[in-house]
Parts: C-alpha cells; sequence; structure tokens
C-alpha cells in the first residue's frame, strides 16, 4: 500500500528565514552531499581513488552511498562524454532533486578533452547540463577533486535559496515531463517505432 | 600480441581462403576491422583486415593476419557462414567505413544495421573523408595541431599558425574559424 507523502521541498520558510537560520541550512547542506559518481572513462577511477581510504572525500561530507540520482545531491562526471551517452546523463540529471550540484571532473566532461576532435565525443558535458565545478587534469589527481569539492562548498555557503534564486539557476534549462524521464533510451531495432531498420 | 604473419588475399577467393586458414588451425577469430587506403596510388580502396588464431597450443600462440583489397563502392563477401561472431565486427565496419558485406547473415535477417553510432547518425566517421565537424564552428583548442613539434611553439612565443592538414580537418573553404 503505497503511502501519499508530500514532496520535500525548499519551502517559503527557507526562503523567508532570517540569515542566521540561512546559515544553518546552508552549512547543513554543504556537508551532506550525496553523490552520484556518473563515471564514463579513466577519469571515474580516480574518482574511486579520492573515496577510499587514504583520500577519503567522506570527511567533507561527501557521502558515496546513493542509491541512484533521485537521492543524490551532487553528480560528479568523471570521463568521456560522447554523443551517445549524452541523452542518458541529461535524463539522471533531470531525476535529481533540486537543490542539484554537478562537478565535472577532467579534461574530456571539461571540454572533450583529448578526444576534442573526434565524431562521437560530446565537446564538454556543459552543453547538456549545468555544471557548478569544473576540475582540470587528464586524470586530475585526487587532491583536485577534495579541492573542486571545497570550492562547491565555499558556493553553497554564499547560496541564497530563495525561490527566485532558484529559478535563475535551473529555469534556463527546461523542466523535463514524468514521461521525459521514464522513456527507453533506445530504439530496439526489432519492434522500433518505425517497425524496421533505419539505414 | 605480435603479429607473426601477414597474407594478401585476392578479393574473390576471400571466404575459402579464410576458410583455408581455419583448416590449417586458425580457428580463433580475434577481430576484422578495414584500414582506408582511399589515397593509396595504385589499387585505392579500403583493406579488410581479419586476424586469426592459433590457440591449440597456448604456450606458441599462432596468428595470422589476412588482407584483402576492396575497391570503394564494392562488397566483400561476409565471413558469417565461417565465424558467427564475425557478425558484429562486420556490422560495426560497416557502419564506420561503409563497406557492404555480401551475404551478411547474423540470424536475426536483420542485416547490417547501426550497432554503435547514435540513432541518426549520417556518414561513416572513420573514412579519411569524413569531415571533422567541430572543426568547423569551433577553433581548435589545443595549443599545437596534431604532428606539431615540441620545440618552435617554445621557441615563437605564439601558437603557430601553420595548419597541418590532417584527414578530416575541414579545408579552408568551410569558411573561417
Ligand atoms: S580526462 Fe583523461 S583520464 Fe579523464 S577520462 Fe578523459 S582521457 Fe581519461
Amino acid at each position: 500500500m503505497p503511502v501519499d507523502l508530500p514532496m520535500p521541498r525548499v519551502g517559503p520558510l527557507a526562503e523567508h528565514a532570517p540569515r542566521p537560520i540561512k546559515v544553518v541550512l546552508n552549512w547543513g547542506r554543504r556537508y551532506s552531499l550525496w553523490v552520484f559518481n556518473f563515471g564514463l572513462a579513466c577519469c571515474a577511477i580516480e574518482f574511486i581513488a579520492t573515496s577510499m581510504g587514504s583520500h577519503d572525500f567522506i570527511r567533507l561530507g561527501v557521502i558515496p552511498f546513493a542509491p541512484g540520482p533521485r537521492q543524490a545531491d551532487l553528480m560528479v562526471v568523471s570521463g568521456t562524454v560522447t554523443d551517445k551517452m549524452a541523452p542518458a546523463i541529461r535524463r539522471l540529471y533531470d531525476q535529481m532533486p533540486e537543490p542539484k550540484y554537478v562537478i565535472s571532473f577532467g579534461a574530456c566532461s571539461n571540454s572533450g578533452g583529448p578526444y576534442w576532435d573526434s565524431y562521437c565525443v560530446t565537446k564538454g558535458v556543459d552543453q547538456i547540463i549545468p555544471v557548478d565545478v569544473y576540475v582540470p587534469g587528464c586524470p586530475p589527481r585526487p587532491e583536485a577533486l577534495l579541492q573542486g569539492i571545497i570550492r562547491l562548498q565555499e558556493k553553497i555557503a554564499a547560496e541564497s535559496l530563495s525561490g527566485a534564486a532558484l529559478r535563475r539557476k535551473y529555469a534556463a534549462h527546461r523542466t523535463p515531463s514524468a514521461a521525459e524521464l521514464s522513456r527507453p533510451l533506445l530504439l530496439d531495432a526489432r519492434h522500433g517505432p518505425a517497425g524496421q531498420v533505419a539505414r | 600480441m605480435k603479429v607473426t604473419q601477414a597474407v594478401e588475399i585476392p578479393l574473390a577467393e576471400w571466404v575459402s581462403s579464410v576458410g583455408d586458414h581455419v583448416s590449417q588451425g586458425f580457428s580463433y577469430f580475434d577481430w576484422l576491422t578495414a584500414v582506408d587506403q582511399t589515397d593509396a596510388t595504385d589499387e585505392p580502396g579500403f583493406d579488410v583486415v581479419v586476424h586469426l588464431l592459433d590457440v591449440t597450443a597456448p604456450e606458441r600462440l599462432r596468428s595470422v593476419l589476412l588482407r584483402t583489397r576492396v575497391p570503394d563502392g564494392a562488397a566483400v563477401a561476409s565471413l558469417t557462414p565461417v565465424f558467427h561472431g564475425a557478425a558484429w565486427h562486420e556490422r560495426e565496419t560497416h557502419e564506420m567505413f561503409g563497406i557492404d558485406f555480401a551475404g551478411f547473415d547474423d540470424g536475426t535477417g536483420l542485416g547490417l544495421r547501426p550497432l554503435l553510432l547514435p540513432d541518426g547518425f549520417e556518414g561513416t566517421p572513420l573514412r579519411k573523408s569524413f569531415m571533422l565537424a567541430a572543426r568547423a564552428s569551433k577553433p581548435w583548442p589545443g595549443a599545437k595541431e596534431p604532428g606539431e613539434g615540441h620545440g618552435e611553439g617554445l621557441r615563437s612565443g605564439a601558437p603557430s599558425r601553420r595548419r597541418v592538414q590532417a584527414p578530416g580537418v575541414p579545408p579552408p573553404e568551410w569558411g573561417p574559424r
């Protein structure tokens, strides 16, 4: 029996809260970043290294146990974004609840990196989703990701979560419909809408 | 692994010759691909290449590279009757180079359909004639062109204006960048 729960949201209370309360709210958000790793290539290994014992980003409040994008606050795109993967990234980003943040990790997701010239590589993940922090390198060292996370936390601390500020950040991007979030990504050659194979 | 033996095969004997090598013990299909040789002076076309291994003695692997030259537009006979698994490689080679494989059959009856490229992708990206369209709309973000040496850029201070015409780089007729 499904329980009908209201959607948790950053309501007018947070919007009109006095400054000290906003500081507390921002403090709470910046040190509880459930992260969703979009690992696409070699950089993902550096991301994993950062989450492990010797670098340990959990001490910065980054929690790598989000079961999926719907429970995550932060998406780290680490690796080569291809044009075929791009719709999947956009869709998983759309599934994340607001406020949400994106770190682009590595030359590939920043700009296409060494594959800039390729016919199939997207020239930067910022062409499809808004990026908050770029971490340069091929691959960046784990310390660079820690630095990127601290940068993001500084940004969150300075943020105002009023409705207007949220709209400024996300409204330039369309809001997806429920159907878009659950549509299949690939056409099945045998049962595609056209009923036949292209080409 | 080191390729120890390469054999050129006439186009007409492609399937029968591959079959001969299989009966000589090269019964493990490693991969199949093509090489764009359309700028060769004699017999321009595409080299279709297949790599076979003899795995009967794992400590002494033998391998053979079989190659045939296919003129642009001509079809090469499919290896799927010999190796079923060649279907994946032939589908990829077809979409990347636009080479047709006559008699292709992977058991689905759907023929040579795209495998890796995104839906609606137009063109055959691994041909040398395929334009890298990103170059037409954005300047190359690197400090150096591919093939440019290390020393000269450092000495002159500014990135060199000289353009190395690598295959696929849009010519000046494509407009300013
Ligand atoms: S930036 Fe370098 S290390 Fe990272 S995914 Fe790209 S090629 Fe791999």
